[in-house]
């Protein structure tokens, strides 16, 4: 068909001229989310004050840990850096999907991106913003107080990225379900909560760390730390409080994907037949 | 305006001439419509467990260069009618072509530009960067300062979406709809929010972009929006067209014209009055509403006393009020 043939002449004509830039949109949009205050301070300030109070000047944080592959510091700065991650990854996948249903999402579907394009720079865009407090309290500790073999810390402070990313799911249910950034806020700011349950912060012991175990962020900040415990739960006092074995830190943290996808899902139905 | 640069313009690059020729000697859309709308029905749930149909059998066709108003009020099935035109929304049953392909397909390669009614924007953003941030995601894109510009907004640059009044976020919207150069640009109700004087400087630079040769169709609830800019109007109530042709005979088609005459009637002469639809008496003064101010004023004026006599035509808010209410047995579709 000549019209066929006539779209075709058009296109090629257009894209000769400039083309889709993503990335300019992934930095733009990248920005935005950076120079918010209320992100940022969580993501970014928040935990790095925690670890310089915690992990730094405490004088507990130079005594080694019991089987001698780092100091406290180590410990609390990957409990800490979890946190700082999982905010990030929460705050923008929750934040993504209010912009969605709040309108934004329109807007692109009349742009050249494809939804699975948009997807993608968001993803990109939660890893970095994931891997900024991450690589900020890994400097601060190497300079400070932390000390652990180099390939150990290299090996947690990428498993601490990793262990952000189920944290991606929970925020996304908190956007769908909340469908504002009030609340996509308060699912991040819960995680202080969760993080103190999931001995991110102060080492457990009886019936909280019972609590703790079953908590979605225990099991990502335990795998976090395997490189440098091998699954030993620290005390305060002497010793350790047993060993959590790899395959129920696994467990917790496939468990709770799995919840938060089909809470995601549910979600997702409900939405779609409401309009 | 917008694509006819001059070739000293500032603006107008090689390519861009180039653009203009072949886009204008696109033979296939001479005379074939732009839009076809067969047939279309989409109906949402009623939270009754019912569903409630927001479009129901719309059959519609836009040509090249048409500006037509969708009119009707709030439900009418105006929203949800663009959201299948722009692909954002997919008909139950019927079909949608623009320009000879998929809504979406014709979006996606910047040909469908839409202001959109609801929502849309990122309140964060400043307003010269929500422009850049969706030209970023167009294959061919207006350069930013032009567009904004154009839509009005180099004042306001720099200041953050969430402080824009609502005019100023209409016309950043419109800015977003002019970005890809769109052949058609679709506007839901684009003065909400607009105060009078907000409202003719809009329609004044949307008058621009028509002259151009864009088609364009926009829905509103403002029946002078349509009676001053659009020369083709569809009428929906209850997700149907219930009239569709040039915006002044819709006008004619709904209950004509008011005659007004001084007379102090007898009954009898009342009822031999022809083409009567109500009458409204004021002491001496009959204001009487027909649908043939012709036949009435002839008759008024040789058969009986009356004096004084005045015709006015219908304004489109009576044309449309009385073609909702007696839901006009004969609707039209397509032209």
């Amino acid at each position: 068909m000549s019209s066929q043939a006539n779209e075709q002449g058009t296109r090629t004509v257009r894209q000769a001229r400039g083309g889709m830039r993503v990335s300019a949109y992934i930095l733009m949009d990248f920005w935005r989310n950076l120079r918010n205050f209320a992100n940022s301070f969580f993501i970014i300030v928040l935990p790095t004050v925690l670890f310089l109070i915690f992990g730094v000047s405490a004088d507990w944080n130079e005594f080694d840990l019991p089987d001698g592959t780092g100091n406290v510091s180590a410990h609390t700065m990957v409990g800490i850096a979890v946190y700082g991650a999982a905010t990030a990854t929460t705050s923008l996948a929750g934040s993504a999907a209010v912009e969605l249903q709040q309108g934004w999402g329109r807007q692109l579907a009349l742009t050249s991106m494809p939804h699975g394009m948009f997807v993608l720079a968001k993803s990109i865009i939660a890893l970095v913003m994931a891997a900024f407090p991450v690589l900020l309290i890994n400097l601060v500790g190497l300079f400070t107080a932390t000390e652990m073999d180099p390939e150990r810390w290299i090996a947690t402070a990428l498993l601490t990225v990793v262990a952000s990313l189920p944290f991606a799911l929970y925020g996304l249910l908190a956007g769908l379900a909340f469908r504002s950034d009030a609340a996509v806020g308060a699912a991040a700011g819960l995680l202080v909560v969760l993080g103190f349950l999931g001995n991110n912060f102060f080492p457990l012991d009886g019936i909280l760390l019972d609590i703790g175990r079953f908590t979605p962020m225990y099991g990502v900040t335990a795998l976090a730390r395997y490189p440098l415990t091998g699954g030993d739960i620290l005390s305060t006092g002497e010793g350790t409080l047993g060993t959590d074995p790899l395959w129920a830190l696994l467990l917790n943290i496939v468990a709770w994907s799995v919840v938060f996808t089909v809470g995601c899902f549910l979600l997702r139905r409900r939405s779609t037949a409401r309009r | 305006m917008l694509y006819a640069f001059p070739a000293s313009s500032p603006h107008a690059g090689g390519m861009n001439t180039q653009i203009r020729t072949e886009r204008i000697a696109e033979p296939d859309d001479a005379g074939s419509p732009v839009i076809t709308v067969s047939d279309v029905v989409r109906s949402f749930p009623d939270g009754d467990g019912g569903r409630v149909r927001a479009v129901d059998g719309v059959s519609l066709a836009f040509q090249r260069g048409e500006v037509t108003a969708v009119l009707g009020p709030n439900g009418a099935g105006k929203t949800t009618l663009i959201d299948m035109i722009l692909g954002l929304n997919t008909p139950e049953s019927g079909t949608i072509r623009v320009l000879g392909g998929s809504p979406r397909k014709a979006a996606q390669n910047g040909r469908l530009g839409a202001l959109l009614q609801t929502g849309g924007l990122l309140p964060d953003l400043s307003v010269k960067e929500t422009v850049q941030i969706i030209a970023a995601l167009h294959k061919n894109r207006l350069p930013v300062d032009e567009v904004m510009e154009t839509a009005g907004l180099g004042g306001i640059a720099g200041r953050a979406v969430g402080k824009c009044s609502g005019g100023q976020q209409q016309r950043l919207k419109f800015a977003l709809a002019l970005l890809p150069r769109p052949d058609i640009i679709i506007l839901d109700e684009p003065t909400a929010g607009m105060d009078v004087g907000a409202r003719h400087e809009f329609w004044d630079r949307m008058r621009d972009t028509a002259e151009s040769g864009t088609t364009v169709l926009f829905a509103t609830h403002y029946l002078e929006e349509a009676e001053q800019f659009a020369r083709r109007t569809v009428l929906m109530h209850s997700g149907k067209v219930i009239a569709d042709g040039p915006t002044d005979e819709v006008r004619q088609r709904a209950g004509a014209a008011h005659v007004k005459v001084t007379w102090e009637p007898s009954p009898e002469e009342l009822e031999a009055l022809p083409q009567v639809i109500s009458r409204e008496v004021r002491g001496a003064t009959i204001t009487f509403r027909t649908d043939d101010a012709d036949a009435l004023a002839r008759h008024l004026l040789t058969q009986t006393g009356a004096h004084g006599i005045t015709v006015r035509p219908a304004s489109l808010e009576e044309a449309f009020m009385q073609l909702t209410s007696t839901n006009y047995g004969d609707k039209e579709s397509g032209r």
